[in-house]
């Protein structure tokens, strides 16, 4: 700087008029930071605050006018909130069947995943690239062209209209491996050279030393996977077919018709349905946001 | 058994097995079967060996062709849109600037979105773009002196709110993608481009870009799959598999229609193997240029 | 911190909510859980055979359920008890088609809608055949309305109704534009009373459908086209259906019809329309009386249904419109008391009365059309609804309606979609050129079948 030959005194003054400078250009671009991130996130929450509006209102009523942001407070009525709890016929079931099918997805696929991903990267051996291969080429398969095929391998087996029908296919999970096997590869071998020297086997190694050491990573593909179940759709509609085992997406699409009379249920329900996500999610979100950070996608 | 349990030579097989097992069960076998239908006229009592002419068929079907052109388009414009957009805010969120904890309110507001099943994202996007004078869209070009569209019933209005759906669904997973790479980058690369003097465009364009590349491969290959396998959002803004002129016809739905709606299995494997090949011919090249193949094997 | 806590409790609180609901709704069960239109059970019979029924219409459920109650006083050795599991159109026929191909978890009976239902019999059908469950009834039944269910000579659904499409006006809106709903006996006429309507009132007198092809249907009768040819390939672009299309396009034109929100009357967002006063005229089957009385209450006593209008000289006055074929799925346990019941159900002069009591069908067995005692039943809901007695119309064209033979094509259902997703969207929102629309219509159609 060329500040360096003036004297001391007033280098001191023009600094702190440029540290000033400086301060004040770094809160104008954080108001201008703040208003852009207030103007998109409001403009998120809109079609939540929608629903939410709309489950006050009459229901035939939003489906033929459409959802907007206003609402007229001498119609408004909380009879769809009232007939939620009192006389929604199945809702109940199918979020049960929902939770639970998430639930058990969840478990499921982050066991098999972690077990998977742990062979992929602690060990060399024969054919592993050409099946690591076949893990990238999975995450390109689209489930839907053997989606009928599939189907009657089910029916084959056995499994229609069950929920294992609808877990095991996704089990082997191509994004939560390679998530897993980049977590893994970050814990030190030592701890892995060190169960062995204590006799330790292969399986308590990752079972007892390492499987605990995981749990961020579980946390980031808990939300993932359970994020992908909890929408499956498709998958399910085939798969199941007795109206008390349907998940709750497939049952509030079945209340969209227009033979039926169900839209008060529809909206509210829809809107019914976000809640426990939200709540789960505010309440790990610390928790998910760091195992997402800490697994680092690095390819 | 003790040997079983204690070797690092056989271990890596049973760790794998699982893997391996399903895929053969419930993926390859399944994709095999696909293969051989896609050669097959399938009439309930009867399965007759047809060669290639079903995708003999395909390739003169001009609603293959829209429901292609409809799913490429879609692929395309959800790049454009969740690839730089959430990248962006991911650097504003990374910066220095701001409360970390405004910022963390804003990360989840964001992530929200995605926690909502396509069937109740769907059906709130469809009544909001309805054509009713009343429904939001029409309401905010109504602000503006402008008519009500019919927004679902045009080309450019569908994919519209195709577009927006999907961006309002998926930017905050990207930006949590993002972050995750940004937060993986040393500081001494922007220390050291500091010292030459670069500009904060400058350390984005040639630090920062650069060192995401890994995640911008995984964002995009995802993306790729996710824009080509397209179904739900448009089944469910429609109301069904059947927009009017198939605006929302995507090469899934054409699959479905097919296959379930005619029952004509046969036809709709061959929409599937095209669609296979497709995805793959996308993702391979790209895979194999940005070196993602080559990492297991040192 | 505080928040987790506070959140994992509303979430513990939740679910037990859940759990208590869960158990609730488990443990009612019966006739009266019909709000939700997701199953309904009829009263628990003893001994009686199982049978589940699948269907798209929650109305068409209640009617099961109805007729089963009869047949058990009347059949005390054959007893049925019904579960009617009702689910949207698409959702059923996908789900069914799928379950038939693969010879699993099929219902015992299913509704099919007759566009969907050739596919149902490609091949060998997995279907039952009913004709000799029919045979007793079949002299009384318009014949024609079952051979659109019938393939090589056997049956294989039993139909609902005739559908005769007719014209419904709301005389008080006529009235106010000057107009009187007994003059219009042709497509001129309806034009004329539309054109005059729009200038008395700036609205639009009837519609013009984008999704739906009941017009298309009535006027391809009356010119004595249909949609394929006499070997049975497509014929989209023939001579009479360009002539169709250009009288409703005219319509269009001149005003007096609209494409209404939905795209055709019955759905949500046109009887929304409807009841708004949007527009005064309804060219639908007949059993679209069901949907006013469902959707349209404030406009009972002003309601009246004519005969559709025609061409000069047309071949046909009228067409059956629509229809759902009940078939009975083979093989099955009790597939034999299935088909016993749906066919007493569905073709019985005693079902025939509570399709037209309960539905407000104009049934299959005309006989009823001309049995005073029910056709003028002042207790009826739908006499009483309308301005007119429903059946007058009806038997002015008795002999005149006319089915097409399209419907049993294995094709129809192509066309179906061809025509409701693409070519009504061309020709009526975008100004496609009819001969245009149609001649694409006609080469996509042929290339999608190959």
């Amino acid at each position: 700087m060329s500040q360096t030959l003036t004297p001391p005194k007033s280098a001191k003054r023009v600094m702190s008029n440029e540290g000033k400078a400086a301060k004040r250009r770094v809160r104008l671009n954080s108001w201008l930071m703040y208003i852009v991130m207030a103007v998109i996130g409001l403009i998120v929450l809109v079609p939540f605050w929608a629903n939410f509006l709309a489950t006050f209102q009459e229901g035939r009523m939003i489906i033929t006018g459409g959802l907007n942001l206003g609402i007229d407070l001498a119609q408004a009525s909380l009879d769809n909130w009232v007939m939620l709890f009192t006389d929604s016929g199945m809702y109940f079931t199918w979020f049960a069947n929902s939770v639970f099918i998430t639930v058990a997805q969840v478990i499921a696929t982050l066991a098999v995943s972690a077990f998977v991903a742990y062979g992929f990267a602690m060990y060399e051996f024969r054919g592993k690239t050409a099946l690591f291969i076949v893990v990238l080429l999975l995450m390109s398969v689209p489930f839907e062209m053997m989606m009928l095929p599939l189907y009657i391998q089910i029916n084959d087996f056995g499994l229609q209209d069950t929920y294992t029908a609808i877990i095991i296919p996704f089990m082997a999970n191509a994004v939560t491996i390679l998530f897993f096997r980049q977590f893994l590869r970050g814990i030190p071998r030592e701890i892995v050279e060190a169960g062995r020297i204590d006799g330790v086997s292969e399986f308590g190694i990752f079972f007892r030393l390492v499987f605990p050491l995981m749990k961020p990573a579980f946390g980031a593909m808990a939300i993932l996977t359970g994020m992908m179940s909890w929408n499956n759709f498709l998958w399910p509609l085939l798969a199941l077919r007795s109206s008390e085992k349907y998940t709750l997406p497939i049952g509030l699409n079945t209340l969209l018709t227009p033979y039926g009379n169900n839209y008060d249920l529809l909206l509210v329900g829809s809107f019914f349905s976000m809640i426990p996500i939200f709540i789960l999610f505010l309440a790990f979100q610390r928790f998910f946001i760091e195992g997402m950070t800490a697994g680092a996608v690095k390819g | 058994m003790r040997k079983l349990l204690y070797s690092p030579k056989i271990a890596p097989y049973i760790f794998v097995l699982p893997f391996i097992l399903t895929v053969l069960i419930f993926w390859v076998s399944p994709l095999y079967k696909a293969g051989v239908m896609s050669t097959q006229k399938i009439i309930p009592g009867s399965v007759e060996n047809v060669g290639l002419a079903n995708y003999d068929r395909l390739f003169g079907d001009r609603l293959f062709w829209v429901a292609l052109r409809n799913s490429l388009t879609y692929m395309i414009g959800t790049l454009l849109i969740l690839i730089p957009g959430p990248m962006l805010l991911a650097v504003l969120i990374n910066s220095k600037l701001g409360s970390e904890r405004l910022k963390a309110v804003f990360k989840s507001v964001m992530f929200i979105p995605a926690l909502t099943s396509v069937v109740v994202a769907g059906i709130v996007f469809k009544l909001i773009f309805s054509e009713s004078e009343t429904a939001l869209m029409n309401q905010i070009i109504g602000a503006f002196g402008l008519d009500p569209i019919k927004w679902l019933k045009t080309q450019a209005g569908g994919f519209f709110a195709l577009y927006i759906l999907a961006a309002w669904r998926w930017t905050g997973v990207n930006i949590l993608y993002f972050l995750a790479g940004l937060q993986a980058i040393p500081n001494d690369y922007y220390e050291a481009a500091s010292i030459d003097g670069a500009s904060s465009w400058q350390k984005f364009w040639h630090v920062t870009v650069p060192s995401l590349k890994p995640t911008i491969v995984f964002v995009l290959t995802i993306s790729v799959y996710g824009g080509l396998a397209m179904f739900l959002e448009s089944y469910m803004l429609y109301g069904g598999n059947n927009s009017p002129q198939n605006i929302g016809l995507t090469i899934v739905g054409y699959l479905y229609r097919q296959g379930i709606e005619r029952n004509d299995l046969g036809y709709a494997s061959a929409v599937g193997v095209v669609l296979l090949l497709l995805v793959l011919a996308i993702n391979i090249p790209q895979l194999i240029a940005t070196g993602t193949f080559k990492k297991e094997q040192h | 911190m505080k928040l987790k806590k506070f959140a994992a409790s509303a979430l513990a609180a939740g679910m037990a909510t859940f759990a208590l609901a869960g158990c609730q709704t488990a443990g009612t069960s019966g006739s009266e859980e019909t709000a939700e239109g997701q199953t309904i059970t009829q009263e628990a019979v003893e001994g009686a055979a199982q049978l589940e029924l699948w269907t798209f219409v929650e109305l068409h459920g209640e009617f099961y359920t109805t007729m089963a109650e009869k047949w058990n006083e009347e059949n005390p050795d054959k007893k049925v008890q019904i579960t009617v599991n009702v689910l949207p159109y698409d959702d059923m026929h996908n789900k069914l088609q799928i379950a038939l191909t693969s010879g699993e978890g099929a219902p015992d009976i299913a509704d099919i809608e007759v566009g969907k239902f050739p596919q149902f019999v490609q091949g060998t059908p997995a279907l039952m055949d009913l004709t000799e469950y029919a045979a007793p009834y079949a002299d009384d039944i318009v014949k024609a309305r079952m051979d659109l269910y019938t393939k090589d000579g056997s049956l294989y659904g039993l139909g609902f109704h005739v559908g005769a499409t007719v014209a419904f006006y709301n005389t008080e809106m006529l009235e106010g534009a000057g107009i009187d709903y007994t003059t219009i006996k042709t497509w001129d006429d309806y034009q004329e009373a539309g054109s005059k309507y729009y200038d008395a009132t700036g609205k639009y007198f009837g519609t013009v459908d984008t999704s739906a092809a009941w017009q298309e249907g009535l006027l391809l009768a009356q010119l004595g086209g249909e949609y394929f040819a006499e070997d049975g390939s497509p014929a989209l672009n023939s001579p009479e259906m360009v002539e169709a299309l250009t009288i409703l396009k005219d319509l269009q034109n001149a005003n007096a019809v609209s494409v209404p929100p939905g795209g055709q009357p019955d759905t949500d967002e046109a009887r929304a329309a409807y009841n708004n006063g949007d527009y005064a005229a309804a060219i639908m089957p007949f059993w679209f009386t069901g949907r006013y009385l469902a959707y349209m209450p404030e406009f009972s006593g002003k309601i009246a249904i004519a005969a559709p209008p025609t061409v000069d000289n047309p071949v046909n006055t009228s067409v059956g419109g629509g229809g759902t074929g009940t078939a009975v799925v083979a093989g099955g346990e009790n597939a034999e008391v299935a088909a016993e019941f749906a066919s007493w159900a569905k073709l019985s002069y005693e079902g025939n009365v509570e399709t037209w009591n309960m539905l407000g069908f104009d049934p299959l067995n005309t006989s009823v059309w001309h049995d005073e005692t029910i056709t003028n039943n002042p207790d009826n809901q739908f006499v009483q609804y309308f301005q007119n007695n429903p059946f007058e119309p009806l038997l002015a064209i008795e002999g005149s309606i006319g089915n097409l033979d399209s419907f049993t094509n294995p094709a129809m259902p192509s066309v179906n979609n061809l025509i409701n997703t693409q070519t009504l969207n061309d020709i009526f929102e975008n100004d496609v050129p009819i001969q245009e629309a149609l001649d694409q219509a006609q080469s996509d159609l042929e290339n999608e079948l190959g």
